[in-house]
């Protein structure tokens, strides 16, 4: 499709033209800035990397990927139908717990695990209290963190498979039973069809996530791309290994987002007509009930109860020693980061959604769309293609004080908070983009055409009617950035200044140097940012459905 | 540039999607005189919505030219932002602010000055709705909305009104209603007014002039009145009329016979039910059916086609005399 013409470029480039291609020039810079240092060849222990711990990186990856696929799909996909389909015991509490364990940053899940169940860990404990010998189980391995990433990250399939449940399956269940379709076969040949591009959208997120771990991964002692690329970046300090292991996993980051394009195809199985018909829940038999409601409670207290109380209790035994006047430091240091995070998030994502608008060059429009793929590249990723282009220009401005004003200057860019925030933004642009272009959508475009045709430009338009209609999507957006910018952890690891900590990284610290009963204050503080807006999210998808 | 009467002046625009290859609007010419009321209709699809928003600016033209009061502002090196045209827009939906008061909404395009309270006033009163000033859209009916989205475009003034499909959302009876009113408000102010229709009853209804369009294209344009007896072929014939078509062999059914390879039609209404007319048959009727008033008869000819015409009394299972007079007779090219 041409989707631009050098016959209006004069008329049709406007000063919008130049704001667009700036902001996706903001955005696209770190990830070409990988895709050109892959020409500058690969550092001295690349071929040491491919002869040693390439196939274990990609094995690793894809054993991950493949688990993760299975276990969150059985989690989400039965909890969701459970609770959309079926009168529960303490259902309204059940449907907002199931998305709890998101609340829960993996690597701290991963944190909570080790210590229940390792060699003197809190099941030990347990058992040995009852009279009973402990069982040599540990979960450091491969096959506990495709659990625990599973269970801390299920919520994804969860929340759209229960949306897709809710909104749109209620007559066509009700067209297929009055057919004669069981319901065993109305779940596997009516609903399931139906909601699978959904599903498969929430995996997507899932696996972007598995492929974006670093602290669970490097605790459990799996060596992954993530952990190959601090391993590059920290241990041997070559900055153009991880660039290459970088673009390996950008390669397998886009094959998970081909692979979902092309099962999604152009299937839109959106229903026409009236979306308020509410399906009946059924009533169980008492034993179905009891059987039922233990299904759904698994994931629960896998995913939340377990690793909230083995963190609850931890936060007990050291409370005393962790809360300090630093560790307050740090709560804010981390908040404040996370606020101006949110702030800026927003402000780029409100822009990459109106700049388009008002720029007439579809190309340029289209294009600001690759804003969203921030949220796909792995945070360790970001960082490495954040840092080489913003060295770059430090060195330039090092060279331009001492040959102009004969100044002698340092870094003034990198290992300050600028980089740091720059890459969160990066990161977390899609998940305020989303909640603000799905919010202008709403608005629809005749408001604002209106406006302009009663005489108020495009500025004006913007603040006096788009702004206040969008307040709360940019409410919403302002929260989902806050939470993700409180959690995350590979990206933060590689470019906090040295003198600025965040919760994240202090519970990983304290995590790393054997002392993880001391991160369970950060991580419980990280855990009550998060509780509040996935309420909020519950709150949302309720009121949908009203 | 010579000057001339005309608000509005367009020559040859087009717009493509899909790269140039889909045409919305082909190379369209049309003049629009101060004072005077155009409707466009069409079918959905025929390109009369993106026509109207190339004229107010909300897309660019693929070629050609469109001038507003002796002014270009669109071609292929010029593009004048909505804003900066003077246009007045009722759109479908109303799109009124709804976090804005009714005084707001109508106040927001004129600029602030000490008689702007009054022109507002005075806006609300021409489309009869003061003492509504302090509410907000949700709070009002969809008439009064619409009436709401006129008296705003009305407020700033402005040099030509479109309307986009103003009548959709509301039930028959109102729309008649409002129908006449916009008309005598439109008359009042004077304003030159373009309104975008589906339903040829509004545009008959309220135009001085009607332009049909296809494919992106004029059709015809003329009065309502040339377009129901002239239509220049079958489309425009039906938006107009309400008719059966009838093939060779449905007309040998009544003693006619064409020998070309023409489409015959003929208005429901110039049926005629006795035996004074040029071409007949006699034939039992198969049902009748009240419809608004009157009743619409079905009778199956030999040929197998169905007919309908009106009467005044229900005439189930009766057998009538039913024909045409030639001149009636509606003929297009195949």
């Amino acid at each position: 499709m041409k989707l631009f013409r050098f016959t209006y470029l004069r008329r049709d480039f406007n000063k919008w033209s130049i704001y667009t291609l700036a902001i996706i020039a903001f955005i696209v810079i770190p990830i070409l800035t990988i895709f050109f240092k892959l020409f500058s060849g690969p550092g001295e222990s690349w071929s040491h990397m491919i002869k040693y711990l390439l196939l274990d990186y990609s094995l690793n990856s894809l054993y991950l990927i493949l688990g993760c696929t299975l276990l969150t799909l059985v989690f989400g996909v039965s909890s969701a139908w459970i609770v959309s389909r079926y009168k529960l015991p303490f259902q309204r509490a059940l449907e907002w717990l199931l998305i709890l364990p998101l609340a829960i940053p993996s690597y701290i899940t991963a944190y909570a695990y080790a210590g229940f169940f390792d060699y003197g860990g809190s099941l030990e404990f347990l058992l040995r209290n009852i009279g009973l010998t402990s069982s040599k189980f540990s979960v450091t391995n491969i096959y506990g963190l495709i659990f625990v990433l599973s269970i801390s990250l299920f919520p994804y399939v969860y929340v759209v498979s229960r949306a897709v449940f809710l909104y749109q399956s209620g007559r066509l269940i009700e067209a297929s039973k009055s057919l004669g379709a069981s319901e065993f076969q109305t779940f596997f040949k009516i609903v399931l069809p139906m909601a699978r591009p959904a599903i498969v959208g929430g995996l997507v997120l899932v696996l972007m996530e598995v492929l974006n771990d670093y602290g669970a991964a490097k605790y459990y002692g799996v060596h992954t791309f993530t952990t190959g690329i601090f391993r590059s970046w920290f241990a041997l300090e070559e900055i153009s290994t991880a660039v290459y292991l970088s673009a390996i996993l950008l390669v397998l980051v886009f094959a998970i987002i081909g692979i979902e394009r092309f099962l999604r195809g152009n299937r839109s199985y959106e229903i026409s007509g009236k979306s308020d018909f509410k399906l009946p829940k059924l009533a169980l038999s008492p034993s179905w009930r009891v059987l039922v409601f233990i299904v759904v409670s698994i994931p629960i207290l896998c995913g939340f109860v377990l690793p909230l109380g083995q963190l609850l209790y931890w936060t007990v035994l050291t409370f005393s020693k962790v809360a300090s006047l630093s560790f307050i430091t740090i709560a804010f240091q981390s908040l404040g980061i996370a606020f101006l995070t949110s702030l800026l998030t927003v402000t780029f994502a409100l822009l990459v959604v109106h700049f388009p608008l008002w720029n007439r060059i579809k190309l340029l429009s289209k294009s600001s769309h690759l804003a969203v793929l921030g949220y796909a590249i792995p945070g360790a990723v970001i960082a490495i293609g954040v840092m080489i282009p913003t060295l770059h220009l430090d060195k330039w401005l090092i060279k331009v004080g001492k040959q102009m004003f004969d100044l002698d200057l340092g870094l003034l860019i990198n290992g300050t908070l600028v980089v740091l925030i720059y890459a969160y933004i990066i990161r977390f642009i899609a998940v305020a983009f989303n909640p603000i272009e799905a919010g202008q959508l709403k608005i629809g475009k005749s408001l604002s055409e209106s406006s302009r045709l009663l005489g108020k430009g495009t500025l004006k338009t913007f603040f006096k009617i788009d702004l206040p209609l969008l307040k709360p999507s940019l409410f919403s957006a302002f929260i989902l950035v806050f939470v993700d910018a409180m959690k995350e952890l590979p990206l933060t690891l590689i470019l906090k200044p040295y003198d600025i900590n965040t919760l994240a990284v202090k519970a990983y610290e304290y995590a790393s140097d054997e002392l993880v009963m001391e991160s369970a204050l950060p991580s419980l503080c990280i855990i009550i940012t998060g509780v509040i807006p996935i309420l909020f999210l519950n709150r949302l998808i309720l009121n949908g459905t009203k | 540039m010579e000057l001339n009467n005309n608000v509005l002046h367009i020559n040859s625009i087009s717009k493509t999607f899909n790269g140039g290859e889909d045409f919305v609007v082909n190379n369209l010419s049309l003049t629009l005189a101060k004072g005077k009321i155009m409707a466009i209709v069409g079918e959905s699809g025929s390109g009369k919505t993106t026509l109207i928003r190339l004229i107010a600016g909300l897309e660019t033209t693929d070629g050609g030219c469109i001038e507003l009061n002796n002014t270009v502002v669109a071609s292929d090196l010029i593009f004048v932002p909505p804003e900066q045209r003077n246009i007045g827009m009722v759109f479908q939906d109303y799109a009124l602010f709804p976090h804005l008061t009714v005084f707001k909404n109508v106040a927001y395009g004129i600029s602030k000055s000490k008689t702007r309270k009054q022109q507002v006033e005075a806006v609300l009163c021409l489309v009869g709705l003061n003492g509504f000033d302090h509410r907000y859209p949700h709070q009002l009916s969809g008439g009064q909305q619409q009436r709401v989205a006129l008296a705003r475009a009305l407020a700033s003034q402005p040099s030509l009104l479109i309307f986009d499909e103003p009548f959709s959302n509301l039930d028959v009876n109102l729309r008649i209603q409002l129908r006449n009113e916009i008309f005598d408000i439109i008359k009042k102010t004077g304003v030159t007014a373009i309104f975008v229709t589906h339903d040829t009853q509004d545009a008959m209804a309220i135009a001085d002039e009607i332009i049909v369009l296809k494919q992106g294209t004029i059709i015809q344009r003329g009065t309502a009145k040339e377009l129901y007896n002239n239509s220049v072929n079958y489309y425009v014939a039906s938006l107009f009329n309400q008719f059966v078509m009838l093939s060779n062999l449905d007309l040998e059914c009544f003693g006619f016979y064409s020998q070309n390879n023409k489409t015959s039609a003929l208005r429901l209404n110039e049926f005629i039910l006795n035996e004074d007319c040029e071409y007949s048959l006699r034939s039992k009727i198969a049902k009748s059916q009240f419809f608004k008033g009157q009743f619409l008869n079905t009778l199956k000819l030999q040929s197998e086609s169905y007919i309908s015409f009106y009467s005044k009394e229900d005439l189930t299972g009766k057998v009538v005399h039913i024909g045409f007079n030639k001149k009636n007779l509606l003929v297009f090219d195949s």
